[in-house]
């Protein structure tokens, strides 16, 4: 009987705590309540605390300052997490929650397409308007979300620049084998690469979708006989890097391995070493793009040097992305002169705002599209090449940004 | 397409043997113990990361590390199993309900635990064995063999005798095998069914690490990998026969077959439905796995 008593205790406890909450409730605070939805656990982890970094700087240079300045009036920011777990379905739950219970202003949005897809309907059903600092799948904005912004560019818009890249090399790459990992994001990039080779006129030897975390060393062993010029691969960072090693273990080097996301981070260089150099990547900013920042960082430099003092480790584009999302809304709020907590009219001016949003910042510019295939995404960056050169992301495309010429075709595994 | 015929079956060999590695310890387990240890991915990614860990401190060849580690994991197994057997011999609820409930909330915490601990980022461990493989051409005929997927094949062969040893040949193992079969009947026979069960689950942790670190020289490595070993493990133990230790192999390299197949002769996008169609339709015939000698 006691042991029942104190388990009822206990529950009753933990149903009360919400309660006090609710009772004590927010309502006429001063600050800028803001949900945070991104994978905090599960098997994109990497990438979701990558975002966290990204928004978690932007807060802290935000409350450094004083806060968002409204009207000469500075108000502080508060970041609300909630864990998507890697898992649409966690995500549409976090951002109901978010929503509903945490009341926040805005959101700064999830890691991965596939869960900001699961959110996006759910944050229109209650009006609130979110920023994703990493979604770039191109489904996302073709299903037009009104509430749903981006600030990294499409896949499909930036897919193309390293296969042009490549194409441009000498002796120019003939043939591809392309792959795509079976996520919204890493499907489309397989697409988007697909797509550019056969405009660039590169002979796709094979094309395939493969279920996430696929062992690809029998798929590489046979492919390795039809000796692909390239190699592009859509897929998140521990699946590029098992890509590697199952290379390195048949020994098949192919004159250029391209992959997307996971190239720029840090880890990607830890975890191969020397069999990371020479791979190919696409981004829409490193740390040495010449960038001038209005908001906050005056540039990519500062901001990457405020990275790596904040947490140790370089900032990637993601990061960066993240800031830019929060200084998007940083700069509406600023417009619209709307101060916290928002009522659902400033929510949809805030939107308004973010339509007609065009601002410089550390990350480039800073413009969502308004029509047409890219709505809501930001089309004010420019697509670049990377390629891992002595450990470091170094842009070798296009042209007129590229700081030194391609390695290519990549050295054979067994003479690095 | 026939010159693919030799690659598909060396790879369904080579994957068969990781999942070997994968599931024989945590067969043993089930047999003795008659509870499904969730957390075995758990044991494979902290045997990964002891594993990454000493290389990059001591810069060992990763394969030196494994008397080390299975040590480790065999005294963290022994430390471990009592907590179980506690579960287990409880007098109240469904103790093997319960039992299920501790390993899955063991692998949960193990893996938060991992996560604040090691980071989120992947890793990997290096080492010469792979770095390499063996490749043989006749005419149109060709296979490559990845020397580090060899040596975890050459693991598990050691494994599955090793432990085929001592079950058949030790007294410790004609105690496993009592134990196995009828617990209290083994128990007036002498046999000390916690200390037994003790060294049993050790045994299955050190194998278990063990296979981690040599995983995270073929794959990458990260807190998170665990559950992915978890459904693997699983799938081999409930397609053997749960607890039918001998199956194991059969059961592994069937499944290495289906997904080598698969992603040589058919699509690629299909491998992992293939697993579970395969292992759906062989539970439908014999419920009790490939040879109908489960539990």
């Amino acid at each position: 009987m006691k042991r029942v008593f104190t388990v009822g205790l206990c529950i009753f406890g933990m149903l009360l705590g919400p309660l006090f909450g609710l009772a004590y409730g927010d309502e006429g605070r001063n600050y800028f309540k803001v949900g945070v939805i991104t994978s905090l656990s599960g098997d994109l982890a990497t990438g979701g605390n990558v975002t966290k970094r990204g928004y978690d700087l932007w807060a802290q240079e935000v409350n450094r300052l004083g806060g968002i300045e409204i009207d000469g009036k500075k108000y502080p920011v508060k970041l609300v997490y909630a864990d998507a777990q890697s898992e649409p379905s966690a995500g549409a739950s976090a951002a109901e929650r978010l929503a509903t219970q945490e009341k926040v202003d805005f959101i700064l949005g999830p890691y991965s397409s596939g869960v900001t897809l699961a959110c996006a309907p759910v944050l229109e059903k209650y009006k609130i308007p979110m920023i994703t600092g990493s979604a770039e799948s191109p489904i996302i904005w073709k299903q037009k979300f009104r509430y749903t912004f981006g600030t990294i560019p499409p896949v499909n818009y930036t897919g193309s620049t390293p296969m042009k890249t490549l194409a441009s090399l000498t002796p120019p790459p003939k043939t591809a084998i392309i792959l795509g990992s079976n996520d919204a994001f890493s499907k489309a990039t397989a697409e988007a690469f697909k797509a550019s080779a056969e405009a660039l006129g590169i002979k796709i030897l094979k094309y395939d979708i493969v279920p996430q975390g696929q062992d690809l060393t029998p798929y590489m062993a046979v492919a390795k006989a039809t000796r692909p010029d390239i190699i592009a691969f859509g897929g998140h960072d521990e699946e590029l890097i098992n890509l590697v090693k199952a290379l390195r273990q048949i020994n098949y080097t192919p004159k250029a391995l391209l992959m997307h996301y996971g190239v720029t981070e840090p880890a990607f260089v830890e975890a191969l070493g020397k069999d990371a150099e020479g791979v190919f990547g696409a981004t829409v900013w490193t740390s040495t793009i010449p960038t001038h920042g209005e908001v906050l960082w005056p540039d990519a430099k500062s901001y990457a040097e405020a990275a790596l003092k904040a947490f140790n480790v370089p900032a990637d584009y993601t990061q960066a992305g993240s800031s830019a999302a929060g200084i998007a809304f940083q700069v509406a709020l600023a417009q619209i002169k709307a101060t916290p907590p928002l009522s659902p009219e400033e929510r949809e001016a805030l939107v308004e705002a973010l339509e007609k949003i065009n601002i410089r910042t550390f990350y480039g510019t800073v413009n969502f599209a308004t029509e047409g295939q890219y709505y809501h995404a930001n089309v004010g960056l420019t697509p670049l090449t990377v390629q891992i050169q002595n450990g470091h992301t170094a842009i070798v495309g296009p042209p007129e940004y590229a700081e030194s010429p391609a390695i290519y075709p990549m050295k054979p595994w067994n003479q690095r | 397409m026939l010159q693919l015929l030799p690659q598909a079956i060396v790879d369904g060999i080579l994957i068969g043997g990781i999942y070997i590695t994968v599931a024989i310890g945590f067969s043993l387990a089930y047999g003795v113990m008659h509870v499904i240890d969730f957390a075995v991915g758990e044991w494979i990614m902290l045997g990964a990361f002891m594993g990454f860990y000493l290389n990059r401190w001591l810069g060992l060849e990763p394969i030196l590390l494994f008397p080390v580690i299975f040590l480790s994991f065999f005294v963290v197994g022994l430390w471990i199993q009592p907590l179980i057997h506690r579960v287990l011999s409880g007098r109240r609820g469904n103790p093997v309900l319960m039992g299920l409930v501790f390993t899955f909330g063991l692998a949960l915490m193990i893996r938060g635990i991992a996560l604040t601990v090691f980071g989120f980022y992947s890793h990997s461990i290096p080492s010469s064995l792979a770095q390499g493989s063996l490749f043989f051409q006749v005419g149109p005929i060709f296979v490559t063999i990845p020397l580090i997927r060899l040596t975890g094949l050459g693991y598990a062969v050691l494994v599955t005798m090793g432990l085929y040893y001592i079950l058949h040949r030790t007294d410790f193992g004609l105690a496993v095998r009592a134990l196995a079969q009828h617990k209290e009947a083994a128990g007036l026979m002498g046999v000390n069914a916690r200390r037994t069960g003790g060294h049993v689950y050790g045994l299955y942790t050190g194998i278990s690490a063990t296979t981690g670190a040599l995983i995270g020289c073929i794959f990458s490595i990260s807190a998170q990998m665990g559950p992915d070993y978890t459904i693997f493990a699983f799938f081999v133990v409930v397609l053997a026969g749960m607890g039918y230790l001998p199956g194991v192999p059969w059961a592994a390299f069937l499944l290495g077959f289906v997904q080598s197949f698969f992603l040589i002769y058919l699509s690629p996008s299909y491998t992992m439905l293939a697993v579970f169609a395969a292992l759906y339709l062989i539970l439908l015939i014999s419920p009790k796995g490939i040879f109908g000698k489960g539990v």
